[in-house]
């Protein structure tokens, strides 16, 4: 099918690897995200905080500059340890939050406006392809700015603190790994249903907000009613708290009755459950032909 | 020789009702016409054979292929231009063929080539740089083509390809479409309500109704038998002129007003009429090959199968 001689051709060439063709999704959907200017700026806002983070460590681990700035190193003011990454990850898994609804509902809901997910699945291609293609641009992006920074934090604190800091902690990286696992994949399927369901940016992300926020309010109010506290298993993140609050062994005080009250195991199955019934959404909606019943 | 298309007792139920009913039939050429009024099952076969719909019973095969259990394999095999919009309206022409291109499986330095290819080929090459959401009707449809042929399939599935064009937009697609067949050795499935669009592009036409099988016809022997059939109207001794063509081995009908049907025997030509009327004298005022077009195949196809109104 040469331009010049203007006749088709069938292509003889190579072909990629039939697993690796979901990530040509994942490419195209993040040449589109960076041409925009404020999905650029939304991303650095969400890493900003590591920075400031990544200062506190460096002070932290500095007594020089504790002395500078006329603290005493008594007072253990600055200290990196368990509620340090609490926090941190906390924080951080409301700007994935805050990304996931900006990214989350545009990447399917622009295939499907116009009819383009028969063409995806006509070639050899399924839809848990096409799902995973999508999920890894969530996955990706949600991990720049949750558990990949929380680690690079570690090994700062690691590499400043010395004396055997690095190996008295390092149960944190399962806690860091894991408890941003469920939160990237409980967002990015979340976002993903949404984006099957509703066509319009706007719409999706506001929807997104409601799947998250009523639950919560309807937790509160089951709660009030019934007097009890499993209302909570509705409110993602309490939920997401109280996994990192028990993956790190530690209290904040944020959670009150309620963190001893919900075992770990519902936290978990509540977020567990999310991911299902999403994919349960996407399993109903990513058809290449909709069938009308009767 | 494996056939393009076989199918074997096809049943499709798709929300509790049937849609095709034990469909059975080989097709061997290699462009296939499929016809059929609205509602017949033309839309419901292809999605069958490229995976979307699960056969309830029986099978339908392509080059060999299983269509529920070797759809991977031959998805791998297909171009697939749906009759819908089928886009991504805010990528350029080119960028969502090369999209489109990589993920049937091409690198991305050949699926990038292959799509500028593509478009010129098609005739939007000016355009290509436009986000598909502006494109014209007629210009959905050229690229919507140009993603089918990009990474080179095997077998092109054509549905409705001619949907909202004008007659010249159509005569190139049409155009094209002939091109592509000639050009490779690739297997052609076109499906259509335009009977003209299909006699024009193929070799052999599968006609369902009601989402059974009303005829499979092979275009090209049908052409082939019309080539011998004559249709002529003359002035001068009729008993004398059909006689002698009886004589040298054609079967005559004779009407009125000197309207006479012939069949001539593969071994004589028309010349040989000719040289027999001028030596009796004969005028042959008009003389017609009698086709039996398309129209007629479909709508005899609608009448046997019991159809007294066939409807396109």
């Amino acid at each position: 099918m040469a331009v010049y001689k203007r006749r088709y051709n069938s292509y003889t060439g190579s072909l990629t690897p039939a697993w690796s063709r979901f990530f040509v999704l994942t490419r195209f959907a993040f040449i589109d995200l960076f041409k925009s200017r404020f999905f650029v700026l939304l991303l650095i806002l969400c890493i900003v905080p590591c920075l400031f983070s990544a200062g506190y460590i460096f002070v932290a681990n500095n007594k020089t500059l504790q002395l500078m700035m006329q603290l005493r190193p008594d007072m253990d003011f600055f200290k990196v340890e368990s509620q340090y990454f609490i926090f941190i990850m906390i924080g951080q898994a409301w700007a994935a939050f805050l990304l996931n609804c900006w990214v989350g509902p545009v990447l399917i809901s622009g295939d499907l406006t116009n009819g383009a997910l028969p063409l995806f699945l006509s070639r050899p291609f399924s839809r848990a392809d096409y799902v995973l293609g999508k999920l890894a641009v969530l996955g990706l992006l949600l991990s720049a700015v949750t558990w990949v920074p929380c680690l690079l934090l570690f090994s700062l604190q690691s590499g400043l603190a010395r004396n055997g800091w690095m190996w008295s902690h390092l149960w944190m990286v399962v806690p860091i790994v894991l408890c941003s696992a469920i939160w990237i994949l409980t967002l990015s399927l979340l976002s993903l249903a949404v984006s099957a369901w509703v066509k319009l940016r706007i719409v999706a992300t506001g929807v997104i907000f409601i799947a998250f926020f009523v639950p919560t309010g309807l937790g509160e109010m089951f709660n009030a009613i019934m007097g009890t506290r499993w209302g909570v298993l509705l409110d993602f993140s309490f939920l997401f708290r109280l996994i990192v609050e028990r993956g790190f062994h530690e209290r904040t005080g944020f959670l009150g009755r309620a963190f001893d009250e919900i075992p770990i195991s519902a936290a978990w199955a509540s977020l567990i459950s999310v991911c299902f019934l999403s994919l349960v959404i996407l399993n109903a909606r990513l058809r290449a032909r909709e069938t009308v019943r009767g | 020789m494996t056939p393009t298309i076989e199918l074997d007792g096809l049943e499709v139920k798709l929300g509790g009702r049937t849609i095709l009913h034990g469909l059975t039939g080989v097709l061997k050429s290699r462009a296939i016409g499929l016809l059929g009024p609205n509602g017949a099952g033309k839309s419901t076969l292809i999605n069958t054979l490229l995976g979307f719909h699960v056969p309830s019973k029986g099978s339908v095969h392509v080059l060999g292929l299983d269509s529920h259990t070797s759809g991977k394999a031959l998805r791998s095999l297909v171009g697939y231009m749906p009759e819908n919009d089928a886009f991504i309206a805010k990528m350029s022409g080119v960028r969502f063929v090369r999209y489109m291109a990589e993920i049937s499986g091409l690198p991305s330095e050949q699926a990038m080539e292959r799509a500028h290819e593509a478009f010129v080929y098609v005739g939007l090459g000016e355009a290509r740089y436009r986000p598909v959401g502006t494109y014209s009707l007629g210009m959905k449809q050229l690229a919507k083509l140009a993603q089918a042929i990009a990474h080179g399939p095997k077998v092109l599935v054509l549905d409705e390809p001619t949907n909202g064009m004008d007659p010249p937009a159509r005569k190139r697609l049409i155009e094209l479409i002939r091109e592509i067949r000639e050009a490779s050795d690739i297997c052609l499935l076109l499906s259509s309500h335009l009977l003209r669009d299909v006699e024009e592009t193929c070799d052999e036409v599968l006609i369902l109704r009601n989402g059974q099988i009303a005829s499979i016809c092979n275009l090209v022997e049908e052409r082939r038998a019309n080539r011998k059939f004559l249709e002529l109207e003359t002035i001068g001794a009729e008993t004398t002129f059909t006689a002698a063509l009886e004589d040298i081995g054609c079967e005559c009908a004779v009407f009125s007003s000197g309207r006479i049907k012939v069949v001539m025997p593969d071994s004589v030509e028309i010349r040989e009429v000719f040289k027999v009327a001028a030596d009796r004298g004969v005028q042959i005022r008009r003389m017609n090959h009698r086709r039996d077009s398309l129209e007629d195949i479909f709508l005899n196809a609608m009448e046997q199968s019991g159809v007294a109104d066939g409807r396109l």
